[in-house]
C-alpha cells in the first residue's frame, strides 16, 4: 500500500475522496500488527482465544476448499475428516443388547466422538458442520455491521435537529426502536417460521433483528466521539464532513466496534443453533450444531456423547471469539498497544532520550 | 491602507437552550487589517469563545443561533454560505488553535498523518483539484526568514540516529511530504522533529503538543488565524515559551492573528490592538498602548486596577462590586451600568451606548462605549 501511496503525485484529486479516507484509516491499523504480538505475549488469554479462533477458521478451509482442489488437481475429492460424515456401516458392527444392535458407540480410539445412532463418526459429523456454523456467524455479523454501522454512522454524525440529517436519524433511530421493542429470538422465531424452513429464510430472520444493535452501537460511539476537541479542530483545518467520517470518527470508534462485532460471531452462532434446535432454521438433515443436538436430543441420557459434541463445538467456538474480542481492545488502541509494547520489550528507539520540553 | 481580512459588523449570537435564551454575543462590531495581532480580553462567560468559534462557523447551530450581523472574511459573508462550502474556507482561510492541547490531536494517528493532512488540503486547493479559498497574495516565504536562532540549532537531531524501521516507511511513502511536515516542525521549534513524526499525540507533553496545533493550523497558510486561550490549559513556564513561540512566529509568519485570552499580561505582551469584552458586549477597542494606558471604559478601568502588578502594595486588591450579569438577563441600556461608579439614570435606557470614538482620547481608532468616557479618567 506504501508503494501505491508513494506513486501518487502529492497532489493528486484521489487523495481526499472518499476510499482514500478508509484506506487511510486501515493503514493506520497496520502499525497493530508489530504490538499484537507483543500483546499476545502479555496476556495469554487473548492468545488463546486468538489460537483457537484461527485454528477453527483453518479448519473450516480446509474443510471446504480440500473436497474441491483435490478433485480438481487429483480427480478425487480429499478431505482431512476421517470419515464421511454421512456414511455408516451397515449392518453396524456394535454389540447387540436385548437382541438390538446398538449402533452407537462410545468415543474411542477409531471414533474420538463416538459414533451416533446410525454409527456415523461424531467427530467427522461435528467438523462437517463447521464451515457452515462458522460462515453463518460471520455473514450475519458482517452484514449487520454494514448495514447496522453505517445507518448508526449517518444517524450519529448528522443529527442536528431541523436538517435533513436530523430527519432521518430520527427515522433510523425509530426503525430502530420498533425492532429492538420485540425480544430478538423471538422476531427471529417468527420470521423464521412465516418464511419456511431452509437456510435462507432463517439467515434473514437473524439478520432483521441484527442490525438494530449496531445503529445503536455506532451512534453511541459516534456521538462521543463527534464532541471531542479534535473532531472540531480538524473542521477548523478545513476537512469536509464526509472526510471527518471517513478517516476521524471510524478510526476511533473502530476499538468498541470490533470488539463487539468479534463477541457477536460467537452469539449469532448461538441464536441461529436455537433457531434450528427448535426446528425452524436448516432443514432437517443438514449438518448444522444446533439441528444436530436437536436431532440427538432424544439420546442425551443413553448416549450423552452424541449432543454433547455437537454442544461443546457450539462452546468452543463461543468461547474462542470471546476470548479473541476480550483481547481485541488493547491491540487496537495506541496507548495501550505502546504502553505494553514498552513493558513486555525495552524498545531501542530515542524517544525517552528527547526531552520533552526544550 | 489594505481592506481588512476580517470585518465583523454587529453580530449577535444566542444560545437557545431549555432554560432560556442567552445573549453570548450582543451587536459586536470590529474589523482587524491584514498582519495586525487583536487580542480580545474578557472574563469568563463574556462572549470571547464564542466571537471565535462564530467566524469559521464553529458553534454548533443549534443551541447556537446567529441572530444578525454580517461577518466578511475577505470580503466573503461567511454567514451566508451553506453549511458544505463552510470547509472551503477553513484551514487556509481561517485556522484555529485551540484551548485543549490535550484532546486537540487524533489519538489514533501519528503526529506526520495529522500534520500532512493539512498540508494536503492546502496543497489540493492550491492545484485547483479541490475548490477552497486560497491563501493570501500577502507572500509567505520561509526561506527568506531571518538567520536562525539560538533555538533553531535545538530543533536538528541531539544523537544522529539510525531512522526506525517506523520511520523509514513514512520516508517511503512520501518523501516530499515529508520534507514539508518537517519544514513546519521546525517552525515551531520542536526538538529532534524526525522522531516527533512518528510518534502519538499520547506521547507528547501539553506544549509539544499545543505547538503541533501550531504547526497543523500554520501549515494551511491562513490569513486568519484564530488563537483562543491557547495558552490556558499549559502550566505557566510551558506557557512562555509558547507565547515566545507565538510572538517570534508572528514576525516569520504575516498572518493576521486574533488571540483570546482572559489575561491582560498574555495581551499585552502579544496584541497591536485590543478589545474588552463584557457580558457579550465589546466596551472598548483600539490601540494596545492607548487602552492600557489611558482606558475610555469604566470596566476596562476596573479590570485594569485589579492586576496584580506589585507584590508590596498595601491592603487587599481593589475588586468591583456586584457579578457578571446572568447572560439571559442582561441589563438595560448598558451592560455595566449595575455596577458602574459613574452611572446615571440616562445608563439603563435602552437602546445603551454605542461604540464610538472615546472623548479625551487622542489616538484615532480609540473606541469606547461608554457615554461618559471623558469621565473615566477620573476614577481612582
Amino acid at each position: 500500500m506504501a508503494v501505491a501511496e508513494g506513486r501518487r503525485a502529492p497532489g493528486s484529486a484521489g487523495v481526499l475522496s472518499g476510499p482514500m479516507g478508509v484506506r487511510r484509516t486501515l493503514r493506520s491499523l497496520r502499525p497493530g500488527l508489530r504490538g499484537f504480538v507483543r500483546v499476545m505475549r502479555a496476556n495469554p488469554l487473548t492468545l488463546l482465544g486468538f489460537a483457537m479462533v484461527v485454528v477453527i477458521v483453518v479448519l473450516a478451509l480446509l474443510i471446504t476448499i480440500l473436497p474441491i482442489v483435490g478433485q480438481a488437481l487429483l480427480g478425487r475429492p480429499l478431505s482431512i475428516l476421517p470419515y464421511d460424515p454421512a456414511y455408516y456401516p451397515s449392518p453396524c458392527p456394535g454389540p447387540i443388547v436385548n437382541n438390538v444392535t446398538v449402533c452407537s458407540l462410545p468415543p474411542s480410539a477409531q471414533h474420538f466422538l463416538g459414533t451416533d445412532n446410525l454409527g456415523r463418526d461424531m467427530f467427522s459429523r461435528v467438523l462437517a458442520a463447521l464451515p457452515l456454523d462458522l460462515a453463518i456467524g460471520f455473514s450475519i455479523t458482517l452484514f449487520a455491521l454494514l448495514v447496522g454501522g453505517s445507518l448508526g454512522l449517518v444517524a450519529g454524525y448528522w443529527d442536528r435537529p431541523g436538517t435533513i440529517g436530523g430527519v432521518f436519524s430520527v427515522m433510523i433511530l425509530r426503525l430502530a426502536d420498533v425492532f429492538l421493542a420485540f425480544p430478538s429470538l423471538v422476531l427471529a422465531l417468527a420470521i423464521a417460521a412465516t418464511l419456511g424452513r431452509d437456510l435462507g429464510p432463517s439467515l434473514l430472520a437473524i439478520l432483521f433483528t441484527w442490525w438494530p444493535y449496531y445503529v445503536r452501537l455506532v451512534r453511541g460511539e459516534v456521538l462521543v466521539v463527534k464532541q471531542q476537541p479534535y473532531i472540531v479542530a480538524a473542521k477548523a483545518a478545513g476537512v469536509s464532513d464526509v472526510r471527518i467520517v471517513l478517516r476521524h470518527v471510524i478510526r476511533n470508534i473502530i476499538e468498541p466496534v470490533l470488539v463487539y462485532f468479534t463477541l457477536d460471531v460467537g452469539t449469532v452462532i448461538v441464536t441461529f443453533s436455537t433457531i434450528s434446535f427448535i426446528g425452524v432454521g436448516v432443514k432437517l438433515g443438514v449438518l448444522e450444531w444446533g439441528n444436530m443436538v436437536e436431532g440427538y436430543q432424544t439420546y442425551l441420557t443413553s448416549y450423552p456423547w452424541m449432543v454433547l459434541s455437537a454442544g461443546a463445538a457450539i462452546f468452543l467456538t463461543v468461547l474462542a471469539f470471546g476470548l479473541l474480542g476480550d483481547g481485541l481492545r488493547d491491540v487496537l488502541d495506541p496507548r495501550s498497544r505502546r504502553a505494553l509494547a514498552q513493558t513486555a520489550v525495552p524498545t531501542t528507539l530515542p524517544i525517552a532520550a528527547v526531552p520533552a520540553e526544550a | 491602507m489594505a481592506a481588512p481580512v476580517l470585518e465583523v459588523k454587529n453580530l449577535s449570537v444566542d444560545y437557545v437552550v431549555g432554560a432560556g435564551t442567552f445573549h453570548a454575543l450582543s451587536e459586536v462590531s470590529f474589523e482587524i487589517e491584514p498582519g495586525r495581532v487583536l487580542g480580545i480580553v474578557g472574563e469568563t462567560g463574556s462572549g470571547k469563545s464564542t466571537l471565535a468559534h462564530s467566524i469559521p462557523r464553529l458553534l454548533p447551530e443549534p443551541p447556537a443561533k446567529i441572530r444578525s450581523g454580517e461577518i466578511l472574511f475577505r470580503g466573503i459573508d461567511t454567514l451566508k454560505l451553506e453549511k458544505w462550502q463552510l470547509p472551503r474556507i477553513r484551514g487556509t482561510g481561517v485556522s484555529m488553535v485551540f484551548q485543549e492541547p490535550l484532546n486537540s490531536l487524533n489519538p489514533a494517528y501519528r503526529i506526520f498523518d495529522q500534520i500532512a493532512e493539512s498540508v494536503r488540503i492546502r496543497q489540493l486547493r492550491e492545484t485547483g483539484k479541490m475548490p477552497g479559498i486560497l491563501p493570501a497574495g500577502e507572500p509567505f516565504d520561509y526561506s527568506k526568514r531571518d538567520p536562525p536562532k539560538a533555538s533553531d540549532v535545538l530543533t536538528k537531531p541531539l544523537v544522529p540516529s539510525l531512522p526506525s524501521k517506523r520511520l523509514r516507511t513514512i520516508i517511503k511513502a512520501d518523501e516530499s511530504m515529508r520534507r514539508e511536515v518537517l519544514e513546519y516542525l521546525r517552525l515551531v521549534r520542536i526538538n529532534d522533529p524526525e522522531t516527533i513524526l512518528t510518534l502519538y499525540p499520547h506521547e507528547l507533553s501539553g506544549g509539544m503538543r499545543q505547538r503541533i496545533m501550531i504547526a497543523i493550523a500554520l501549515s494551511g497558510r491562513p490569513s486568519l488565524l484564530i488563537a483562543d486561550e491557547p495558552t490556558s490549559a499549559l502550566d505557566i513556564t510551558i506557557q512562555a515559551q509558547v507565547l515566545t513561540l507565538m510572538k517570534e512566529l508572528m514576525s516569520e509568519v504575516r498572518t493576521s492573528i486574533l488571540f483570546i485570552s482572559h489575561d491582560l499580561g498574555v495581551i499585552a505582551e502579544m496584541a497591536d490592538d485590543v478589545g474588552v469584552m463584557y457580558a457579550g458586549h465589546l466596551v472598548e477597542f483600539g490601540p494596545l498602548e492607548d487602552v492600557y494606558e489611558n482606558p475610555r471604559h469604566p470596566y476596562t478601568k476596573a479590570l485594569l486596577r485589579a492586576v496584580p502588578n506589585r507584590y508590596k502594595t498595601d491592603g487587599s486588591l481593589p475588586s468591583l462590586r456586584g457579578t457578571v450579569p446572568n447572560l439571559s438577563r442582561i441589563p438595560s441600556g448598558c451592560p455595566f451600568h449595575p455596577r458602574c461608579p459613574l452611572a446615571k439614570p440616562v445608563c439603563s435606557k435602552d437602546p445603551g451606548p454605542a461604540l464610538l470614538p472615546a472623548e479625551g482620547s487622542r489616538i484615532r481608532g480609540h473606541l469606547a462605549a461608554c457615554y461618559f468616557s471623558k469621565d473615566v479618567e477620573a476614577l481612582p
